[in-house]
């Protein structure tokens, strides 16, 4: 496992020449993409605008531009669209450079044992496991898929994107449909070193945290009972729930309280976390798609590596801070 | 009817299905306060029933621990066999955590014991009731607190004054317990 001086001259020495390389295609894309839009913004406004204006000076001599002015924007737009269409082929073999070129390196630098699958992401079967969001699904999305072990613990760890469809009816019966995202993040399983029987769940606090002690008589799930727990800081940040309390105790040891308060610090992303089988689920919340190139500013950053970096050592925090490597107890 | 009586009867009846739920609930709490020592004594005979196997095999290596591998078995009997109640239950449980330390402790100077197989599941096994021990005490700790208050706060304490239910003590880990073991004191 490197550390970040390392992953400077990794960046220095190796991934910036690439980046460079790949700079040129970035730009390629970039300028068709602007292109076909503007293929297809243009015609639209400055034949419009050349439209109205004959039409309300009533030109005479212009009247031939009128007939066949639509042929043209109309042309233009296809142009521009058949222009967008194939820039996309291009666009993902940039995004295919990108991933195996760059991301993959960083991977490598980690721990050269670690597998990663660009287009590969946690399968349904481990997302309906988890059990963490119970809201049914009619999109699932995700990439980057990482898996390998640490120590004694293995773990897989990808991005992922579900949504439902909210489908309503305003008051002229007109149907709007519009796409709610269930969870957008980091997905993330390891192998416990703990057995487990019951489930476990913990999850971000709004209500506590809002409300205080009062908040904490409104926690209520449907996945357990409310386990209310000794540490303080804890309990502003997280709510637990579980079919077991004292196994719930037995999971979240005062150490593993301290550090997943800890590891919401270094990331200070809403967290959530399941117990169940064999195995620890965290899902970290993130807003933006991780692990892409930027297409219209430049990729040859040392801040989006670093950024990428933290991301992937994730795996190695959550397993290093909740002591997944000691096996002490009766499961080997 | 009059409009006053109906008054006094909405009234009268709302203050008995008060009454009612702070019966119902002072009972659940005192009944999960009774599951929680349940749930930590089941723990605590997982251990008792550990002991005999690991004084076994540690009699085989550690020859010179004798007198604290006797004192232990004889605390353990004492233990399962007679009618303790729950706080001189918890006052012997404390001795025989430290004499289960000692024997640890004094392994360390045994580095064949400590390789034997059987003494290394042994010892995996406790710590595993160790953990079980410690989670099932965090939790009797959590539901005393949550009925202590429900005993202690207005306005249930009359209802609880009625019922005379009595504070309840929390769990304390005794101070040579607290203390991180002294490997270097042990042996002056």
């Amino acid at each position: 496992m490197i550390n970040k001086e390392e992953l400077q001259s990794l960046f220095e020495n190796e991934l910036k020449n690439k980046l460079s390389g790949l700079e040129s295609m970035r730009k390629h894309v970039a300028k068709r993409i602007l292109g076909g839009i503007a293929l297809i913004a243009l015609p639209i406004m400055l034949g419009g605008a050349l439209f109205i204006t004959i039409e309300e000076k009533n030109i005479e001599s212009l009247q031939w531009l009128v007939k066949i002015l639509p042929f043209v924007i109309i042309a233009l737009i296809i142009t521009g669209i058949v222009l967008l269409i194939l820039n996309r082929k291009r666009k993902k073999e940039y995004r295919h450079r990108y991933k195996n070129e760059v991301v993959h390196e960083v991977v490598k630098a980690i721990d050269p044992e670690w597998s990663y699958a660009p287009d590969d992401r946690i399968s349904q079967s481990e997302y309906y496991s988890s059990d963490m969001f119970r809201q049914h699904f009619d999109r699932y999305k995700g990439d980057d898929l990482i898996s390998g072990t640490i120590e004694k613990t293995d773990f897989r760890c990808s991005e992922l994107h579900t949504e439902y469809k909210d489908v309503t009816y305003d008051k002229d019966g007109n149907r709007q449909e519009r796409w709610v995202t269930i969870f957008k993040g980091l997905f993330f399983h390891a192998d416990f070193n703990k057995n487990i029987e019951a489930k476990t769940y913990v999850e971000p606090d709004t209500a506590e945290r809002l409300l205080g002690k009062f908040g904490q008589k409104l926690q209520m799930s449907s996945k357990g009972k409310l386990v209310k727990l000794e540490n303080p800081e804890f309990e502003k940040i997280f709510a637990v729930f579980s079919t077991n309390q004292t196994e719930a105790r037995y999971i979240l040891t005062p150490a593993i309280m301290e550090a997943l308060v800890n590891i919401y610090k270094i990331y200070k992303r809403r967290m959530y976390l399941s117990f169940i089988g064999s195995r620890v689920h965290v899902a970290m919340s993130f807003k933006k798609d991780l692990f892409e190139p930027k297409i219209f500013t430049s990729g040859v950053k040392y801040e989006d590596v670093e950024f990428m970096f933290n991301l992937f050592m994730m795996n190695a925090t959550i397993i290093h801070e909740l002591n997944l490597n000691t096996r002490i107890w009766t499961k080997e | 009817m009059d409009t006053s009586l109906i008054v006094i009867i909405a009234v009268v009846a709302i203050v008995f299905i008060i009454f009612i739920g702070m019966y119902n609930n002072l009972i659940r709490k005192r009944n999960e306060v009774d599951n929680a020592f349940g749930g930590m004594d089941v723990q605590l005979k997982k251990r008792y029933d550990l002991i005999p196997n690991l004084v076994s095999t540690v009699k085989q290596y550690a020859t010179h621990e004798k007198e604290l591998l006797t004192k232990v078995t004889e605390m353990r009997a004492k233990a399962t066999s007679s009618n303790m109640s729950p706080d001189e239950k918890v006052a012997l449980d404390n001795q025989i955590s430290a004499g289960m330390k000692s024997i640890m402790v004094a392994v360390e100077n045994y580095p064949d014991l400590k390789a034997n197989e059987n003494f290394m599941n042994l010892q995996r096994t406790l710590n595993e009731v160790e953990s079980q021990i410690s989670a099932a005490r965090r939790t009797y700790n959590a539901v005393i607190t949550d009925y202590n208050n429900a005993i202690q706060t207005f306005p249930s304490n009359i209802m609880a004054g009625m019922m005379s239910l009595k504070h309840k003590e929390v769990f304390v880990i005794p101070e040579t317990e607290r203390q991180n073991v002294d490997v270097k004191n042990l042996f002056n």
